[in-house]
């Protein structure tokens, strides 16, 4: 354009020529330019299309999992234990909140949900509880890491498509009022969401166990055909746990179209979830909570920390009831669980997640006697003739210095006055020390005695020192001690006092409460060593039965059934005459029952002393223990009761654990609706 | 005013006005989410748009030289309440409430602006002295805008200064060095006169990849929504980036995206071919006026839209960082359709008047 100097006069003719000119030049720059915006076009369009496609495509269309219905657990009449229900969470899309209504629907939502306006609220909300300086209040959602609503929401705008769940597991009233008044909330969205509910809470606690989020390890050990993924919960105590394959079912899977917001707009090829199988149990949960309160009142009554009743059905293993105090509430874990609340639970010195009934091993006391009888009768060793004199104290000689009277060892009976002469059935019934001390052990000059190897065997033939195999993970095996493990662990030599220890089920010896049960069972049944099992039955969700129950034998333990009669006439003694231990029990009248009291004692260390805790006349502190079967004559129950040392007394199992037994055995004969 | 004239009406400005407001209609509607009838206040906006257009082309253009100074006043005043008490939305103070409905005097001061430099510009030779007025002219209506906060609009403005100046006629150099001067100055303009959020979009403009989930968001979705589109485009109604939601405001700024993914390379290119129509339409009523300031007028109304275009589809394709400039016909919006057929009817009154000869 060539350089014209400034034109004077107005409007004159060189200037309407060149501002002619300059509309041509006008003409090319729209050219020019629309051709470079259509350049521009072509190229993302035609040029780079398909990649685009593809994005788009993966915006819209997402593979997704549908989670399958988790099997419903009902008990063994089709009582309802633990179900699925829907849970609602609240989140808020800040993109599709419109500007101008941002502070009414805010309003509305903070009302609505109970939740803090602004962290003002938040902070007053949070000092309500307590006198002192409150902790700073919890985020509304992690994401915003702001307590309240109006702040969380200022600080998710910058990623306004990201959603902030502000409600999480809503009661469903309100989320029904959010879903009605969805037209006055956009941007508010109301998810629905599975949710485990266990009916019966704490009752049922460590029977139904919990689920848990699956953890890094747990997928990587899964096999990749059950399709875990890291949003998913397994359970991870009780039946939940042991029963995850029946009760997960198979999920389905869908191609959906969806929105911005996620949300599904179409499906457009689906595979239906399978629905988890049902699973019924041999629970009882009339029994559970009768056991469960009588076993709650025994160890209030004495102070006791913990406790556990085991019901059984000595024809076929079922588990009836199955208790374990303290318990909790598994309800604590759907959601899943808060850190605190998870916390809380661990650290509570009454340890609420550890079940007493399978997972404790402790010293049976004399209710171990049921095994050195059975043992020394089979074994020959006695016949229920054989007649031993039980005084209330014996000296067992040194095995070296066998005739010097003041290196011998004292043995007691837990009757000073002892019982005379005795054979097996009384010796059982009246609990006799002595006369299983030398059963076991042999007293020089008046029996050979069964020795450490044969009794440990027939410990471990009745099932102790091994798991049981229960359905429940977490179960320990107990220990019966040999002179191999004596030397192994402690470096000692095994010596006839252990033997004598033993027999009456001291020393080194620790059951399960369950293993004790499932010795009385064996004794009740004729010999039979069932698994015990909780599973009546497993059916699809059309109730086609893909399981139902069949007794599992462990073993037949080689005991003659008439030997195994005696053991049981001795438990009768103990239970129906006058001189038996637990005589005085209460045991109900209506039904033969029959009976084997345990008073074990423990060590409880105490700190700083190399000794262990005991009463004020010396004595070590003891637990409590009584198992029992009835009908004597053709026996359909059996009931152990197991009441943890209190640390400060004796407790006796024939005061204390007995009355318990009484109490659930006259709710299951005479009570019952049968 | 005399029959005869009305054998000058420009027909075809008419024709090629309504196509292109039909065409954006048909969009509006396609893009408008399910809750919110934008296409119905469309059509409202429509008829207002064009009475007020008649209207203004029986309006002897020459007139307005009275009007322009008045003009200013108004103009500079109303943007100054826009900022005292305008009401707050989309994060500007941009809606003044006039009577029953909501104007916003930026889009007016386009319009304005044009009249009053038309006039200014007509009557003087286009000399250092006069370039000068004229920017000083401009700062102030620019400076509160750009205050609102609206940059894009402040700059519609300068871009009509421009334009104006250049057919007024202006020398070249005086482009050269205003071009070298603004690039010298861009530095501070950064610092000083750009705000936290104009810098925002500029950055993630660079790299939206930065945040996909937040700011840089809509610069992906709108480009991958142009790509998905390919020659055809995915029909009119089925864009999936546009019906799901994944566009954000598709109805106002992001609307061509809406095109290029429903109808296509196809369908923009024929939005291309009608806007360019126009602009040549207009360029051509410009070349036939009558004095310098019809000239003037035409060209500044063909300058705005020919800017607000480019800059609009630039931002949609990914060229330009995003700025809220509307694409003009196409957009839903009011304020901003009124705007542009009160500018098709200053043309309009230019070409009703371009032969004296029939004014004897």
């Amino acid at each position: 354009m060539p350089h014209t100097p400034p034109q004077l006069q107005v409007g004159g003719e060189t200037g309407q020529v060149r501002g002619r000119r300059r509309l041509v030049w006008l003409r090319l720059l729209v050219l020019l330019v629309f051709a470079v915006l259509a350049a521009r076009l072509w190229q993302l369009q035609i040029l780079e299309g398909d990649r685009y496609r593809l994005q788009a495509a993966g915006n819209r269309f997402a593979l997704q999992t549908v989670p399958a219905p988790r099997g419903v657990i009902y008990d063994r009449i089709g009582r309802i234990l633990a179900r699925n229900v829907v849970s609602f969470d609240v989140t808020v899309v800040p993109a599709s909140v419109p500007e101008e209504q941002e502070e009414t629907i805010l309003r509305t939502l903070a009302a609505l949900l109970d939740i803090p306006l602004n962290n003002y609220a938040a902070l007053a909300q949070a000092s309500l509880g307590e006198d002192s300086v409150a902790d700073p209040p919890p985020p509304l959602d992690p994401n915003c890491g702001e307590p309240g609503l109006l702040e969380c929401f200022r600080v998710a705008k910058q990623a306004p498509y990201r959603a902030i769940r502000v409600g999480r597991d809503v009661p469903a009233d309100r989320a029904f009022q959010l879903l009605e008044q969805a037209v006055f909330l956009p941007g508010v969205f109301v998810e629905p969401k599975p949710k485990r509910l266990y009916v019966y809470g704490p009752l049922l606690g460590h029977i139904l166990g919990y689920m848990m989020p699956v953890s890094q390890e747990f997928l990587e050990q899964a096999p990749s055909s059950e399709e875990y993924e890291l949003v998913d919960e397994a359970g991870v105590a009780g039946v939940e746990a042991s029963f995850e394959r029946e009760l997960r079912g198979r999920k389905g899977r869908k191609l959906v179209e969806k929105d911005v917001f996620g949300r599904e707009v179409r499906v457009l090829y689906e595979v239906p979830p399978e629905p988890g199988y049902n699973i019924f149990l041999t629970i009882d949960v009339d029994l559970q909570r009768v056991a469960t309160e009588a076993l709650r009142r025994g160890l209030e009554e004495v102070g006791s920390p913990r406790g556990a009743v085991v019901a059984l059905d000595p024809r076929d293993g079922q588990i009836l009831a199955l208790v374990s105090l303290p318990s909790y509430d598994n309800n604590l874990f759907v959601g899943p669980i808060s850190p605190a609340d998870y916390q809380m639970l661990l650290e509570d010195e009454r340890k609420p997640l550890f079940n007493t009934a399978i997972s404790g091993a402790f010293a049976p006391g004399s209710i171990f006697k049921l095994v050195t009888a059975s043992a020394a009768l089979q074994e020959g060793v006695i016949t229920p003739q054989t007649r031993l004199s039980a005084p209330g104290i014996i000296y067992l000689p040194n095995k070296y210095f066998p005739d010097d009277p003041d290196l011998a060892q004292p043995f007691y009976d837990w009757l000073p006055a002892g019982h005379g002469v005795i054979n097996v059935v009384r010796a059982l019934a009246r609990s006799s020390d002595v006369f299983f001390y030398k059963v076991a052990g042999g007293f020089p000059g008046e029996i050979e005695g069964l020795g450490i190897e044969r009794l440990a065997r027939w410990a471990r033939m009745f099932g102790l020192g091994e798991l049981t195999r229960v359905d429940l993970p977490g179960e320990a095996a107990g220990l019966v001690p040999t002179p191999t493990w004596k030397r192994q662990a402690l470096g000692e030599t095994w010596v006839t006092g252990d033997t004598y220890n033993l027999a009456i089920g001291q020393g080194f010896l620790t059951v399960t409460p369950l293993q004790m049960a499932n010795v009385t069972a064996a004794v009740a049944n004729g010999g039979t060593l069932y698994r015990p099992q909780l599973v009546y039955q497993v059916q699809d969700a059309e109730g086609n039965v893909i399981k139902g129950f069949r007794p599992e034998v462990l073993r037949h333990v080689p005991v003659d059934p008439d030997n195994l009669a005696i053991v049981r006439e001795g438990m009768r003694g103990a239970v129906a005459w006058p001189d038996g231990t637990a005589s005085f029990a209460g045991l109900p009248t209506s039904v033969a029952v029959a009976g084997k009291t345990g008073t074990a004692e423990y060590c409880d260390p105490l700190p700083d002393l190399s000794d262990c805790r005991r009463n004020e006349n010396g004595y070590l502190v003891t637990h409590a223990w009584f198992t029992a079967f009835a009908p004597y004559e053709n026996p359909e129950i059996v009931l152990l009761v197991f009441v943890h040392g209190n640390g400060r007394e004796v407790l006796e199992g024939s005061k204390v654990a007995a009355p318990i037994a009484a109490e659930i055995l006259r709710y299951w004969f005479e009570e019952r609706a049968r | 005013m005399n029959r005869r004239a009305w054998r000058n009406f420009d027909y075809s400005l008419l024709v090629l006005s309504l196509t292109l407001v039909a065409y954006g209609w048909l969009m509006v509607r396609s893009a408008q989410p399910p809750d919110r009838p934008y296409a119905l206040y469309q059509l409202l906006w429509i008829g207002v748009g064009l009475v007020c257009s008649l209207g203004v082309s029986l309006i002897d253009y020459r007139l307005l030289n009275h009007l322009a100074r008045p003009l200013y006043v108004v103009l500079v005043l109303a943007l100054g309440m826009v900022l005292v008490m305008g009401r707050t939305a989309f994060g500007g103070q941009r809606w003044l409430a006039v009577l029953f409905f909501t104007v916003q005097p930026s889009e007016l001061a386009k319009v304005g602006l044009i009249v009053i430099l038309a006039t200014f510009l007509g009557r003087r030779a286009v000399g250092f002295r006069t370039v000068a007025i004229s920017f000083l002219l401009v700062v102030p209506l620019a400076g509160l805008i750009f205050l609102q906060p609206s940059l894009s609009t402040a700059l519609i403005l300068f871009a009509i200064w421009g334009g104006m100046l250049f057919v007024a006629g202006a020398p070249v150099r005086y482009f050269l060095s205003g071009g070298v001067a603004s690039v010298a100055a861009l530095p501070l303009a950064w610092n000083y006169v750009l705000q936290e959020y104009m810098r925002e979009r500029i950055r993630i403009f660079l790299n939206p990849l930065a945040d996909p989930g937040g700011s840089g968001y809509n610069l992906l979705q709108s480009r991958i929504a142009i790509g998905a589109g390919g020659l055809l485009g995915q029909g009119y109604g089925a864009g999936g980036q546009s019906q799901l939601g994944y566009l954000r405001v598709r109805h106002t700024d992001f609307i061509f995206s809406v095109i290029a993914e429903e109808l296509g390379f196809l369908g923009a290119f024929v939005l291309f071919v009608l806007l360019v129509i126009l602009l040549f339409r207009l360029i051509h009523i410009a070349q036939e006026a009558r004095d310098a300031q019809g000239r003037l007028i035409v060209a500044g109304v063909a300058v705005m839209i020919f800017f607000q275009a480019a800059v609009n589809i630039g931002v949609n394709v990914g060229l330009l960082p995003p700025t809220g400039v509307s694409l003009p016909f196409i957009s839903y919006g009011g304020s901003n359709l009124i705007t542009l057929f009160l500018g098709l009817g200053l043309a309009q009154s230019v070409a009703l008047r371009r032969h004296a000869l029939e004014f004897d």
